[in-house]
Parts: structure tokens; sequence; C-alpha cells
């Protein structure tokens, strides 16, 4: 990564906008969607320990987001399917730019940086069809749309760029909904998978899981800093299924690794994974389902280490060598080699995502 | 929904939000999990003795009995334990499967509890004890035949959950819920999450009575399915929905610890539609006049969540999970 001085200078020097970098608002580890205890909306800032660094209004409820990597800036998607994304000042809370999908495109809930910041990729899909689409937005040219891929399947999701700092990973969910109610249209024949490509738009690997569990969506990613990747599955097939919800996966392997636990936990998950984050170390990856109110560690082989319960449990990201959790109570909590600890609760129902900060 | 009173009127006469975790687990959920022990642990001994389904059906029922008072407590020790003691509904045959596999190779297994305790959720618990008493594939077996013997694992290692269920309830669980907000407690936060929790099994459980007790049984007008009843084979299904709902009555009040007109009017009505069931087994329901009867009950079921819902949840100011209702 580009140092943040010499990054700053050099955007300065271009003339661009010098917008504050995260050690102005606190340096905060994570960023956070919200609804509060008012009913309105907000994106937080959060430090390491879970304690609030900024807080800043969203006009709806949002999904994910994404921090640029050097500036205090985060782009909040609305929740798919969207047409909308917002670019957030996190220092002034002021909007930058409002994104808006092109035509017959939404947003689907996450986007990623690349590019040390300057490139915009946002999971999208064509509004009818769903057939998944990767948008590119210019972020050092005010965000303008500067191009699309396809990301060669059904309604992608969730996004990462692989170590190398090219290669893209992409979770095609493959689902196909209906543009304007979000209603699934395609759960008997769907065909999710996994594809990893480069930003011209090219295959270089793909993987599909077994007919068996073709109904099971390849929603959400992490990635380890060795390139091992972790994905999160939620199940659109008959109930009472204990479907295997993480899959684990390297480029070059014939085949994703799919991890289960015991038939009564993963009964207890039912069926739905709704954030996946790896540990610091890498020694540990985890699932949450905020409908079973459990988090399910595993080891990267797969072989299951344990539970943590707690109610409506959904965003999960890497804290130091364990994870932090955050629900719809204002909850966040630390899980430490299986030992869950309350960090910090607040008046606001935390959204679906924690998103780390890359600083 | 049909209850009339007008919202406000509920919020004023409402105490504190601070309902009673203490009470439900002292007056009704404790008690309810060493009843649960004491009655497995009759049965297990039971099985020793006779395993045929005359000798064993009167501590069956008595141990299945006491588990509907907290069967449908699937939070700490329960949210996985309640599936090996119970593993229902089984969408895709696991229990026949899993039986008739153990039954062909006269699996040693049922000679050591302890690796028992680790086979398959499907071969355990009540609905495994209910297929091999009383399905007519599993009978005919007798004294010293491999299915006696599995009959008595299965009672043993029900025993031994129930055993287990009541020492962690009792125990750290019960500690858990009764140190909510406390500093380390990174299950409940606040006291209220504790209070809430108990009130979401409440919630959870009516919704099961009504949409899989009843509902799988009813499938569609068109498409009834019986077979889908839960331990209809030995006749329960019909007791095992009064006995769930007098549960969910009694915790119900425990929490509110005030009197809830709307929801013992709605119980009440629930428990006379019960009677008027003409098949304790819903075996019948392909016929329309049992069938609507059956339907009246699963309506009056939900009658009774909606109350719960206004005289108990509103006044807590508790609404759905967050995240859990949305999915994405």
């Amino acid at each position: 990564m580009i140092p943040r001085r010499a990054f700053l200078a050099s955007l300065l020097a271009a003339g661009a906008a010098p917008t504050l970098g995260w050690a102005d608002v606190g340096n905060p580890s994570y960023i956070a969607a919200a609804k509060l205890g008012d009913g309105s909306f907000a994106l937080f800032g959060l430090a390491a320990d879970g304690a609030q660094r900024f807080q800043v209004p969203l006009p709806a409820r949002g999904h994910a987001g994404a921090g640029h990597p050097t500036r205090a800036i985060a782009v909040a998607f609305a929740r798919r399917p969207g047409t909308f994304a917002l670019v957030l000042d996190c220092a002034s809370g002021e909007v930058l730019h409002r994104l808006h999908a092109p035509d017959n495109r939404h947003f689907n809930g996450h986007g990623i940086f690349v590019d040390g910041g300057a490139v915009l990729l946002t999971a999208e899909q064509v509004s009818e069809g769903s057939a998944g689409r990767i948008g590119v937005w210019d972020a050092d040219k005010g965000f303008k749309r500067i191009g699309e891929f396809d990301s060669h399947g059904i309604g992608p999701h969730d996004l990462r760029l692989l170590p190398d700092g090219e290669t893209l990973v992409i979770a095609n969910g493959g689902i196909q909904t209906d543009p304007h109610t979000r209603a699934k249209l395609n759960t008997e024949t769907m065909r999710p998978n996994l594809t990893y490509m480069d930003q011209q738009g090219n295959v270089l690997e793909q993987y599909e899981l077994d007919e068996d569990l073709h109904q099971n969506s390849i929603r959400h990613l992490a990635m380890r800093e060795d390139g091992l990747i972790a994905f999160a599955m939620q199940w659109e097939g008959e109930e009472n299924a204990a479907p295997p919800l993480l899959g684990l996966h390297r480029r070059g392997w014939d085949a994703p690794v799919l991890a289960e636990a015991p038939l009564a936990d993963e009964l207890a998950m039912d069926a739905y994974a709704g954030s996946v984050a790896f540990t610091g170390s890498g020694e540990e990856v985890a699932i949450t389902s905020p409908r079973g109110g459990r988090v399910h560690r595993f080891a990267p082989d797969g072989t299951f280490l344990g539970v943590v319960s707690r109610t409506d449990v959904c965003g999960l990201a890497t804290h130091g060598n364990g994870f932090l959790a955050s629900d719809g109570l204002g909850g966040l909590i630390t899980i430490e080699n299986g030992e869950a600890r309350p960090a910090n609760r607040a008046d606001c129902a935390w959204d679906n995502h924690i998103v780390p900060l890359s600083v | 929904m049909r209850i009339a009173l007008p919202l406000c009127a509920l919020l004023a006469l409402a105490p504190p939000a601070m309902a009673d975790v203490e009470r439900a687990l002292d007056e009704t959920i404790l008690p309810g999990f060493f009843s649960f022990a004491t009655a497995t642990e009759d049965l297990a001994r039971d099985a020793q003795t006779g395993c045929t389904p005359e000798e064993l059906s009167a501590s069956y029922n008595a141990a299945y009995d006491a588990w509907m008072e907290v069967a449908d407590l699937h939070m700490g020790p329960s949210e996985t334990r309640a599936l090996t003691i119970e593993f229902w509904p089984d969408t895709r045959g696991f229990t026949p499967k899993t039986l008739k596999g153990l039954i062909a190779a006269e699996d040693p297994v049922v000679d050591d509890p302890a690796a028992f305790n680790e086979s398959s959720i499907a071969g355990r618990g009540f609905l495994a004890l209910d297929m091999l008493l009383f399905d007519p594939d599993f009978a005919g077996y007798r004294e010293g035949d491999y299915t006696c013997r599995l009959v008595q694992a299965v009672a043993t290692d029900l025993a031994a959950q129930a055993r287990l269920l009541n020492e962690e309830w009792s125990g750290t669980f019960a500690q858990t819920l009764r140190s909510a907000g406390e500093a380390g407690n990174a299950t409940y936060l606040s006291k209220d999450e504790a209070t809430r929790a108990l009130y979401t099994q409440l919630v959870a459980g009516l919704e099961f009575i009504a949409d899989t007790r009843l509902g799988r049984p009813l499938g569609t007008y068109d498409r009834p399915r019986p077979t889908r009843a839960e331990a209809y084979r030995s006749g329960r299904s019909l007791r095992n929905v009064v006995l769930a709902l007098k549960a969910d009555d009694a915790l119900a009040h425990a929490l509110a610890d005030r009197p809830l007109p709307e929801t013992e009017k709605a119980i009440a009505h629930a428990l006379t539609s019960a009677d008027r069931v003409t098949d304790p087994a819903f075996q019948d329901i392909d016929d329309p006049q049992s069938r609507i009867k059956v339907e009246v009950l699963q309506q009056a079921v939900r009658a009774v969540k909606d109350a719960v819902e206004i005289e108990i949840g509103v006044p807590m100011g508790i609404t759905p999970g967050f995240n859990s209702q949305d999915g994405d």
C-alpha cells in the first residue's frame, strides 16, 4: 500500500480536494450502519474497542459500506436492489457525491476500493434478469462512472481484491430478483458461483457447488492475508435442510472446502449466514446467523471449533486475534479463542455488516 | 388483530418493563427441567425391565409430557439439545433411515452409552422412540432383540441428555440469565435483553405450534399431510399442542406478573378448540369436517400469539429482530 502521507501529498500535488484522512476522524477501525433509537439511520466509525469515533446521517437503511483506504470518506450502499450510494465525508457528515446506478442497473449492497483508492468497484446487476455487473467509478474524479464488466453470474453480492492487487473474487449469489420488490424469481433453478477474474472482465477460475447445493446462495466474502477466501452462504431450498453455510477456497484448488458444524448446531443456524470474517492471526474463520442468534467458529481447514450465542448477531469483522460482532440490539462483542466479552452497547440496531478499514 | 384495547391504555397500565426473568426461571423453567430429568430417569429404568410398547407406554408418555413443559425453549443449553431430544420436523426422513440402518447392521453402538451419545441425533430422542414403539415397521420385537436394545439405548440416552440439560440450565445458564447486564456477561448486555430473550422464546413457541405442529399436517386443503403430524404414531399430536400451549401460558404469566385478560381469553378459546378436534393424531384431516376443527385451533393459537404481543411485547417495547427478519 502507498504510505498515507505520500499518497495525500500526491493527491494535493494533483490538485485533488484536500479531504481529511482517517486520523482526523479519530482513527476508526471499522465502519458500520445502524438504525438509531429515534428511527433514523446513520453510518458510524468505530474504534478497535467498539467506541464510536464518528456518526454521519444516512437517509435510509444501509447495507454495507466501503471505506477509502486513506481519505476519511466512505461509500454507503442502499439495501439491494438499490439505485443509489452515497459518498460521505466522515468528518463533516457531508454527502460529497451521490452515485446513481445507470439505467437498468441496481446496486447489490457491496463495493470495494481498488488501486489504492483511485477506483471504486460496485457489485451490481442488470435490473431485468439480474445478470451480474461490476461497476467501475473513478474515485479521484468525482466518482464518475467509467465503465462496467460482466461478473459472470447472476446477482453478484460481494467482492474482494486478492493480495496481488489485481485479481477480483466475486460471490455471484445466483438469485434473480424482481427489480422493484426484491422478490426472488429463480430459487428452483439458481446456480450461484465463486468467480476469480481480472479487471478487464476475463474469468480466471470459476466454481459452482455440487448440484444438491445449487440453492445455497454464495453471498458474502472474507479474505485472509494470503488470499484464502471464505464465503458465507444462505440457503434458498426447503426448510430444515441444514446445508453447510461456510466455504473455503484458494485459487488453484480443485473445489471449495465446505465447513459444517454437527447437525443440531447446523440446524440451529436456520440455514442462513449473514457475515463472515477471519481472525487477524488467520487461524479461525467464523460466520454469523441472525436468525439462529449464533456465531460459528471454524478452523481454516473447515473443522468446527464452537459456537457463541448472541441474539440477532449479524455483523462480523476481524478484531486482533479474534472477532468483533454486532447485533440488532446495539451490542458489540469481541470473541477471542471462543471467549465472548461485551465491548460496547448503544441505543441503536447495528445493520448487517461491520466493514474494517484497512488503515 | 382482534384486541380492542387501545394501545395507550395498555401502556398506561403496564408496570415498568423489567419483567421477571427470576420468576420465569424459578416458577416454570427450572422446575420443568427438573421434572423432565426425573421422568426420563424413570423411563430409562423402566426400559431396562420391559422394552415393548405395552410395558413402556406409560413412562414414555409421562416423560414426553414432562418434556412439553420446556420443549419450546430453544435457548442456552437447549439451543441444540432440544433437537437431540426431539428431532422434528424430520423433513428428509432421517429418523427412519437411521433406525433401519442401525437395526439392519445390528450396530453395537447401542451397547455403549458414550458412543450412542455421539451418534446421529436423528436416531435418538422421543421421535426415535415414537417410531420404534408405535410404527408397524418396527413392531413385534421381543425382549433381547436388537430393537429392544435400541429402545433401551434411546431411553438411557434421553435420561442422560435430560440430566445434562437440567444441570446446565440450573447451573451456568440460569446464572447467565440472572446476571444479565452485569460486567462480563456477553450473552445479555442488559437486564432487558434477558427478558426479551425469554419473551422471544414464548412468541416463537406459539408460532411453532400454529405453523409447524398444526401447519405441517394441515398442509393445503387439496393436499393434507397427516403423516407430517408430530408424534402421530403414539397419538400424541394434539396432546403436545395442548401441553405446549399450557407451558406458554405459564411462561407468559411468569414474565408479566399481572393479569393478562386478552391472553387468558385467547388461551381458553384455544383449549376449547382443542377439545373439539376429533382425532388426537390428526389422521382424519382429509375429511373437511375434521380439518376445519384443526384449522380453528390453528387460528386460536395465532390469536394467543397476537394477544401476547399486545399485552406483553408492546409494553416492553419489543419488536422483531432487526437483522433476523431482514435477510441480505
